[in-house]
């Protein structure tokens, strides 16, 4: 079974007089520990299907099953409670606090979820292993590069080990060569933590990194077919499935995060 | 909610100048409120007070200052034979400005017997003893010794009226803190030759089950056709009609008070939105990442009384010190109200400022928690 099941889902929009559907009666499956990527021109409806999944957004109709939870039939309180429990967000701003540190900003989703204050701890000190950035935990954001701070983002996004991570644009805002280190990120996440995630990108090459490449245009799913091996991302090998890294840091990741 | 914390103190920490300005505005207008507050009891009590329920003041007729006011000592001993009449105490008094004034000094002088049954003094510095042993001894009440730097020993000067301070008492009437206590015939000779066997006023106690009404018509009738005609009140009233104006004023400084909390209200809810239009994206993450627009709710409702309590604290501790050591108190025709500290008004102090706290922060608070987190995300 999918962890993921998107259901005849349609969104509509008013502007002024005209009714624009960017989401038109989409099903889309998507399974535990895949990496779905999803490009489209700009007003597709790529950002509003993760907005969707991602319970911040509500459909006009349809059903988006996760977990076996429908979302969509969730008050907005107990919508909020899901997010903090089973979903992580990739912000293409990072997003940060600006008045926490590094540290804060990682335990921010912990201290919505009942945990003691020496497991948020043990918690947040993986996730900043994970992503390479233990040098930086008393550091605030304006005291990161971008990349850095994207990385704290994506920190905070798998800390409390979501069971789907959404990232929209998540190398939008960054140069080529830290795009590629937060890609292989990504990919590490996934192929070796077997993080499931759907990211929303108008970039080809970062829509190859991930298993299977989707497009929207006109409200519809044009593509569900997994990808081809993908293209070599920032010095990664193609399609290994376990890529290598160039951060020397990103290497430290523990096993068996989850 | 407490794991916030942090966040919350960081938040207002890093727009600290705004921060203290709002705090530093709730605490001034906390001050002032307290401040009226204080002469409002003041004069609550002064009027309220239930001995004076049970207590009547006769004056001169069409007298009202105690400068003009002259009764034949005695008419005590007339007064003391009518029925209803449980005690009579003679007082002479003298005050330095028998118009309103912020720093009026009023002396009453009284037989001593007299005074130490009369009234409930705790005498806290010197003794009765010193008292009843100098002619010229003054027993000075806590406000005018703090306002004046009186201490017992000293000498004291005023007018044409000279004491030696035999002691500093407090008063379970606050009011009376403010007055000076000496013997009467010491007091009605400095008054000059021709007021001796003369008094201001007549404090009349009454028996149990007395008419206070009854008893002061009885009194007024007795001394219809005397030399000296009276007119007999009891004490509240007496002291509500000295103090019309100055309750009138009084009354008028409640509502610049009030006035100040509306200030405060429209300054931290304008410091609450300020925040809020600054964190809109903020809180939009904030939501994202799972927090309930509830508990968004409450963080920016904790972030406005924050402020507002805080503000509040310092400006009604400030009042609360300013009405301790200030000895203040306003006085006209002889008449005092204390400004006196009080455990009521720093509760009603901490009060006013959660309740204003959360009202200037509910609206700005509804507003961001029922934002729709994709518009908030857009913005910024």
């Amino acid at each position: 079974m999918a962890l993921v099941e998107i259901h005849r889902l349609t969104k509509h929009y008013r502007k002024g007089d005209e009714v624009l559907t960017p989401l038109d009666d989409v099903d889309l499956e998507i399974d535990r520990g895949e990496f779905v990527s999803l490009m489209g021109p700009s007003g597709s409806g790529k950002s509003t299907l993760l907005n969707l999944l991602a319970g911040i957004d509500r459909a006009d109709s349809g059903r988006i099953v996760v977990n076996g939870t429908d979302i969509t039939q969730l008050a907005r309180g107990t919508l909020a409670d899901w997010r903090a429990a089973h979903l992580g967000y990739i912000f293409q701003t990072h997003n940060l606090v600006p008045v926490l540190t590094t540290y804060e900003n990682v335990e921010l989703p912990l201290l919505l979820l009942p945990m003691s204050r020496a497991e948020r701890r043990k918690r947040v000190a993986l996730a900043l292993e994970a992503v390479g950035l233990t040098d930086r935990v008393s550091h605030y954001p304006r005291q990161l590069s971008g990349g850095q701070e994207q990385r704290v983002g994506i920190a905070r996004a798998i800390v409390a080990h979501p069971a789907i991570i959404v990232a929209d644009e998540p190398t939008g805002n960054l140069d080529a060569e830290t795009s590629g280190q937060i890609q292989l990120l990504l990919q590490r996440l996934n192929a070796e933590l077997g993080m499931t995630m759907l990211m929303v990108t108008h970039d080809a090459d970062v829509a190859a990194i991930a298993g299977r490449q989707l497009r929207l245009e006109r409200g519809k799913v044009l593509s569900g077919a997994p990808a081809e091996e993908p293209r070599e991302a920032a010095g990664g090998p193609a399609g290994s499935g376990r890529p290598h890294f160039a951060n020397p840091q990103a290497d430290d990741c523990p096993q068996g995060f989850e | 909610m407490f794991r916030f914390t942090p966040y919350l103190l960081k938040n207002l920490w890093r727009h600290r100048t705004r921060s203290l300005l709002t705090v530093s505005g709730a605490a001034v207008a906390l001050f002032v409120f307290c401040f009226v507050g204080a002469v409002q009891e003041g004069l609550d009590q002064l009027t309220g007070d239930r001995q004076a329920e049970r207590t009547l003041v006769v004056f001169q007729e069409n007298r009202f200052c105690p400068t003009t006011s002259r009764l034949p000592q005695d008419y005590a001993r007339r007064i003391a034979a009518l029925d209803g009449v449980a005690g009579v105490v003679p007082i002479q008094a003298y005050t330095n400005n028998c118009r309103a004034s912020l720093d009026v000094v009023v002396f009453h002088g009284m037989p001593a017997d007299k005074l130490r049954s009369a009234r409930r003094l705790e005498v806290a510095a010197g003794g009765w003893a010193a008292f009843e042993g100098r002619r010229d001894a003054a027993l000075v009440g806590a406000n005018v010794a703090r306002r004046r730097g009186l201490q017992p020993g000293a000498q004291f000067t005023i007018g044409e009226v000279s004491v030696y301070v035999a002691g500093v008492f407090r008063s379970a009437v606050a009011a009376e803190d403010s007055l000076i206590y000496t013997h009467l015939d010491f007091l009605q000779r400095t008054q000059g030759v021709e007021a001796t066997g003369q008094v201001t006023q007549l404090e009349v106690q009454l028996a149990e089950g007395a008419e206070p009404e009854s008893v002061a018509a009885a009194i007024d009738e007795t001394f219809h056709a005397g030399p000296v005609a009276t007119t007999t009140r009891g004490k509240g009233v007496f002291q509500t009609s000295t103090l019309a104006d100055l309750v009138d004023l009084v009354g008028f400084a409640r509502l610049l008070g009030y006035g100040c909390l509306g200030l405060v209200l429209a300054l931290v809810a304008t410091t609450t939105v300020m925040a809020v239009q600054d964190r809109v994206r903020q809180h939009a993450v904030l939501e994202t990442i799972g927090l309930r627009p509830g508990r968004l709710f409450r963080l920016i409702v904790a972030e406005s009384v924050l402020v507002c309590l805080l503000g509040g604290v310092v400006g009604t501790l400030l009042a609360l010190a300013a009405l301790e050591w200030g000895g203040l108190s306003v006085g006209v025709e002889g008449i005092t109200v204390a400004f006196r500290p009080s455990l009521h008004l720093s509760a009603l102090g901490l009060l006013i400022s959660l309740l204003v706290g959360i009202l200037a922060g509910v609206i700005p608070a509804w507003q961001t928690a029922r934002t729709r987190i994709v518009d908030a995300l857009r913005q910024g």
